[in-house]
């Protein structure tokens, strides 16, 4: 038995999907190893959910196959895919009480009354509603409506999870409880999931792995850190986290900024994009002492435009030539903010400066 | 007077205010209405039931209570009621059948589509029954189109599809059709796509998705639909009348031809009395239906 076989594992192969002209989901390839957490993570019409409900056998795939624990799916209609879904609506039966809700899966299944009600019962008291059983769903609260929703997809104990952006109906507190929650719940199962979501935060804080979506392709696949540290484009790299970016020339593996001359990792010759990260860079009044005696940051010199205080970080703009440069750091007591108008330093590890071949309006690599 | 107490606590903050009183004085106009239009007939129909008519026809003030004693004591009229409400309800449940489906549909599509599909519903409306029924007359009769073409198909003898209870029940449906869509298509808010989909994946099939989903949150549009084709198919007389050539006995014809044939109008107005005993009691029935689906 190869891994791709295993049960519980995900291979998705080609998988595209076109309405009339428009492609919506274009030839995405990617593995789920069981019990492995995968986001979907991209902006809205990304194809993100498209390629779910093609998972799920809600909307027929154009093209691709879909492969569970090695038994091709791609044509079974969705009743017999044994898979839980979870979704952004909840889309409780309204009719049914919160027992039946969860049972209705178990009823579909032919399964006996007596298992299933013991399982029904266990299912409620993994997602903390245990006297709630016959409330009506709209008797709940969202987040209660939506530990049902987990519940009734779970109590079938499916192959796959799937889950439509299942935080965003919940405000912002209920939304952090939920997301541990159902990492917990997911990994105490060890059930192979796929969490759709717009929100990197979401993506990064929960998943072993993210797919990052664009335009209906898969821009990047790997696990958070991969894709905060070693974006593979410029599109990933702006949407999950924040960054600066802007355009410059790069010769001989050298990038001018402003006076200042900077290195980083990638094309070494022609018009580049150049992105850091706010608070990778460090922020020192032009009069302090060079701590940097070897030269191994890169370093250039500027003025603070704007400084904004938030609490536990400074926001600060800084011109540095043509370019404006954001600057995030730790608030400290020891020092207070740096007025705007002040002459700056602002340093970085070459590693910190991502360099790509400069891109077309659409977000493509120019040939 | 409970709707007056409602009507009136509606001056929370903003907007133009409503003065309490106002709540009331709105009210005026539809129980003005409601009573000249509604309860002074009814009432008056109650009175009329109980008068005595003479031979000629004429009318005699007295207090009288043949008129309900032929209804009560006479089989025919207990025959006709159970005929009338077997044929009605017969009609009711057909209508309901024919009319789902398309209902679903016109609730599934969005746009153009959907806004063509409720102008075919409602243009039946346009025309009148009586049009409509000369239109199955034209249909239905022995030489008609069905049965030339069942005839050029090998049938020997015509089938009697008309002067009898298949033409009324035929005519009947299609004609009340547009109401029964209508009804349902108003009670079938709260079927959200997304409720099949979700039984779907937990592995009920499309039938059994119909069953345990569709149909019973469906079922306040059914309910609204059957009563009202009931109580329409009930009181309609003209196309029972014309399809059923005099030799289908209703409620709504016999009272027609009391009150406008034999002239005795105190048998009519008792018969119009049973009717709306029938409505009162269809009403009720619905009313329960709807408190149990909740």
């Amino acid at each position: 038995m190869t891994a791709t076989d295993a049960p519980g594992h995900l291979a998705i192969r080609g998988l595209t999907k076109r309405y009339g002209g428009f492609t919506a989901v274009d030839g995405l390839d990617l593995d789920v190893a069981r019990g492995e957490l995968l986001a979907f993570l991209g902006p809205s019409g990304c194809g993100k959910t498209t390629s779910l409900r093609m998972v799920a056998g809600l909307v027929p795939a154009s093209g691709g196959r879909i492969v569970v624990g090695g038994r091709d799916l791609t044509d079974v209609p969705t009743h017999r895919r044994d898979m839980g879904l979870v979704f952004q609506s909840y889309a409780l039966f309204p009719h049914l009480s919160v027992a039946r809700n969860v049972a209705f899966g178990l009823e579909m299944r032919g399964i006996g009354r007596a298992e299933r009600e013991a399982r029904v019962r266990e299912a409620i008291a993994l997602v903390r509603l245990t006297g709630k059983e016959e409330h009506r769903p709209a008797q709940l609260s969202g987040g209660q409506q939506q530990r049902v929703a987990l519940a009734r997809a779970l109590v079938i104990r499916p192959q796959i999870l799937l889950l439509d952006e299942p935080l965003s109906n919940l405000d912002a507190k209920l939304r952090d409880e939920m997301r541990i929650e159902i990492r917990e719940i997911q990994q105490r199962l060890g059930i192979t999931a796929i969490f759709v979501t717009h929100d990197q935060v979401e993506a990064l804080t929960m998943c072993d792995k993210v797919a990052v979506m664009n335009g209906g392709r898969l821009e990047q696949l790997g696990p958070p850190l991969d894709l905060y540290e070693r974006p593979a484009t410029p599109f990933v790299a702006s949407f999950v986290g924040r960054i600066n970016q802007f355009r410059a020339r790069a010769a001989g593996g050298i990038v001018g900024l402003g006076e200042a001359r900077i290195t980083g990792a990638g094309p070494a010759e022609g018009p580049v994009e150049v992105m850091i990260r706010p608070h990778r860079i460090a922020l020192r009044p032009a009069s302090a002492p060079v701590e940097d005696a070897e030269g191994r940051l890169n370093t250039v010199a500027g003025t603070v435009a704007r400084t904004t205080f938030a609490g536990d970080v400074l926001h600060y703009e800084v011109a540095v030539g043509d370019a404006m440069i954001g600057v995030e750091e730790a608030t400290r007591s020891d020092a207070g903010p740096v007025a705007p108008g002040t002459p700056v330093r602002l340093s970085w590890r070459p590693d910190d400066t991502l360099l790509f071949a400069a891109v077309a309006r659409d977000g493509r690599m120019r040939p | 007077m409970t709707a007056a107490l409602a009507v009136a606590p509606t001056t929370p903050r903003g907007g133009s205010p409503v003065r309490p009183a106002a709540g009331p004085a709105l009210l005026a106009a539809i129980v003005a209405v409601n009573l000249l239009g509604f309860v002074v007939p009814v009432l008056n129909l109650l009175r009329l039931s109980f008068l005595k008519v003479e031979a000629t026809g004429t009318l005699r003030e007295t207090f009288d209570l043949s008129s309900w004693q032929a209804i009560l004591t006479d089989g025919f009229y207990a025959g006709l009621l159970v005929d009338s409400v077997r044929t009605c309800a017969l009609i009711t449940g057909l209508t309901l059948v024919l009319s789902y489906p398309i209902a679903l549909l016109i609730h599934r599509c969005r746009g153009t589509i959907r806004t063509l599909l409720l102008v075919l519903v409602v243009t039946p409306l346009l025309t009148s029954a009586v049009v409509r029924t000369y239109g199955w007359v034209a249909l239905l009769y022995d030489q008609g189109l069905v049965n030339g073409m069942l005839m050029a198909l090998g049938l020997s003898a015509p089938l009697r599809l008309m002067f009898n209870t298949v033409g009324v029940v035929i005519g009947l449906t299609e004609i009340l059709m547009p109401y029964m869509i209508l009804s349902l298509l108003a009670g079938f808010g709260r079927l959200d796509p997304r409720y099949e989909e979700a039984a779907m994946t937990l592995g009920a099939s499309p039938w059994r998705t119909f069953l345990r989903v569709v149909l019973p949150l469906t079922l306040p549009g059914i309910a609204l639909g059957c009563l009202l084709t009931f109580v329409l198919a009930l009181s309609s007389f003209i196309t029972p009348k014309l399809l059923g050539g005099g030799r289908v006995f209703l409620l709504a014809t016999e009272i027609y031809d009391q009150a406008m044939v034999t002239l005795n109008w105190p048998l009519a107005a008792a018969l119009s009395m049973v009717i709306l005993a029938m409505f009162g009691l269809a009403l009720v029935l619905y009313g329960r239906l709807v408190r149990r689906i909740g």
